[in-house]
C-alpha cells in the first residue's frame, strides 16, 4: 500500500533555520501536504495553542505529527513533548512525537523513551532515514501505557520470545488493569 | 492524565484507532498490512537535499566567522570566557549533528572535540582557550578545501595536527 501524504498536517520544531528548511523541503517533496515550523520547543507550544483556539490564524486546522530537535533554547524538545504528555494544556497527550537529535549516546535515547517518544532519529541522518522513521510512526500503533511513572507509547515494541521468567505480573483480565478503547 | 475512577487500577492501556493511517492510506486502504512510502517522492526528496547540500560549506563558513568571533572574545575578555565557552559549546553540537549529513564527517569530528572540550566553564586558561582556535581552524580547513568523506592523507593530517595542539596546550 502506498502512502498519501498529502492529507497530514506536521510540525517541525528546529532552531538551525538552515536544517528547518531543509527538513521543511524535504517533507514537502515527500507529498506531506501542510508544514508548520517553529523555531524552539516555546514557539511550538504557542502555534499547537493556537491552532486549538484559532485555527484559521494558525494556518492549519490540526497537527498530525510533531517532529522536534532535541537540543534548543530556551525550551528544548524533551520539555516540549512533557508538556504534550502530561500537561493539562497540552491539545493531544497521544500526539505522535519523532524527535532528532544529535546525541545518539543510549542514555539519551532511553531517556527520549521515559519521555514518551514515538521514535528518535539521530543527527546526521539521511532523507531515507527519515522516511522510514515517518513510516515508523505511521505504521506502528503502539498501545499508550498510562502508571504512575510513565504516559506515552508502549516501550515493549515486539512481543519476543523469552526463555526467563515473565515479570510482568499484570494482563487485560487483571483488576487493576484497564483497558480503553477509541 | 486524571486519576483512576476506579479503585485499585494501576495501569491504563489506550488502544486507539490509528488515525495516522487512515489519514495516509492512498489507494487500496482498508487492507491490512503495512504502508510504504514512494520511492519517486524519496527520489526527488533526496535531489532537494542534494541541492541544499551544496549550499552547506557556505553555511557552515557563517558559523565559523562567528567561532571565530567567539574565539577572539575570549581573548579580548576573559571574564567572559564562561559564557563565551557555554555559546562555543551549543554552536559545536550544532555542527556537530550537521556535517555528516552534508558528507563533511570531519566537520562532525571536529564539532564532536570542540563540543565536548569546551564544555570546560570553571579556570578557563590561555591555552584552553588556543586549542578552541585549534579547532576552529581545523574546521575551516575542511570546508575551505572542500575535503569530503574522512578526507585521505589530508583529513588524517588535519586531525594529527589537531591532536597535537590540544596535547600541547592542555593543562
Amino acid at each position: 500500500m502506498k502512502l498519501d501524504l498529502q492529507r497530514l498536517s506536521v510540525l517541525v520544531v528546529e532552531d538551525s533555520p538552515f536544517i528547518r528548511s531543509l527538513l521543511a523541503n524535504s517533507l514537502k517533496v515527500l507529498g506531506v501536504g501542510q508544514v508548520s515550523l517553529a523555531e524552539d520547543g516555546s514557539r511550538a507550544i504557542e502555534f499547537l495553542q493556537l491552532v486549538k483556539k484559532d485555527p484559521v490564524r494558525a494556518g492549519t486546522m490540526n497537527v498530525d505529527l510533531v517532529l522536534s530537535n532535541w537540543q534548543m533554547s530556551p525550551v528544548d524538545g524533551a520539555m516540549l513533548l512533557r508538556w504534550l504528555r502530561r500537561h493539562k494544556d497540552s491539545p493531544d497527550r497521544f500526539m505522535p512525537f519523532l524527535m532528532i537529535t544529535a546525541y545518539s549516546e543510549r542514555a539519551r535515547v532511553q531517556e527520549a523513551r521515559e519521555l514518551g517518544v514515538n521514535e528518535v532519529m539521530t543527527k546526521p541522518f539521511t532523507i531515507r532515514t527519515l522516511g522510514e522513521k515517518l513510516i515508523a510512526v505511521i505504521n506502528r500503533n503502539r498501545q499508550f501505557v498510562h502508571t504512575r511513572d510513565y504516559f506515552g507509547p508502549d516501550r515493549r515494541r515486539q512481543n519476543l520470545p523469552f526463555d526467563g521468567k515473565d515479570r510482568r505480573s499484570l494482563t487485560d483480565k487483571s483488576p487493576e488493569v484497564e483497558i480503553i478503547h477509541g | 492524565m486524571a486519576e483512576a475512577a476506579k479503585p485499585g487500577v494501576k495501569v491504563r492501556f489506550y488502544r486507539l484507532r490509528n488515525r495516522l493511517k487512515d489519514k495516509t492510506a492512498g489507494l487500496g486502504s482498508g487492507m491490512d498490512g503495512g504502508i510504504e512510502i514512494d520511492t519517486a517522492a524519496l527520489e526527488a526528496a533526496q535531489k532537494i537535499f542534494e541541492e541544499m547540500a551544496e549550499d552547506y560549506p557556505d553555511w557552515v563558513s557563517n558559523q565559523i566567522a562567528q567561532l571565530y568571533e567567539l574565539h577572539r572574545r575570549c581573548v579580548d575578555t576573559p571574564e567572559q570566557r564562561r559564557g563565551l565557552f557555554e555559546q562555543i559549546t551549543a554552536m559545536a553540537h550544532d555542527l556537530k549533528g550537521q556535517g555528516g549529513t552534508f558528507g563533511y564527517p570531519l566537520v562532525t569530528t571536529f564539532a564532536t572535540s570542540l563540543n565536548r572540550f569546551s564544555t570546560l566553564r570553571n579556570d578557563i586558561r590561555d591555552s584552553h582557550v588556543e586549542i578552541i582556535k585549534a579547532h576552529i581552524d581545523a574546521m575551516r580547513a575542511v570546508i575551505r578545501d572542500r575535503i569530503k568523506g574522512d578526507g585521505g592523507a589530508i583529513g588524517a593530517a588535519l586531525t594529527r595536527g589537531l591532536e597535537q595542539v590540544i596535547s600541547k596546550y592542555r593543562d
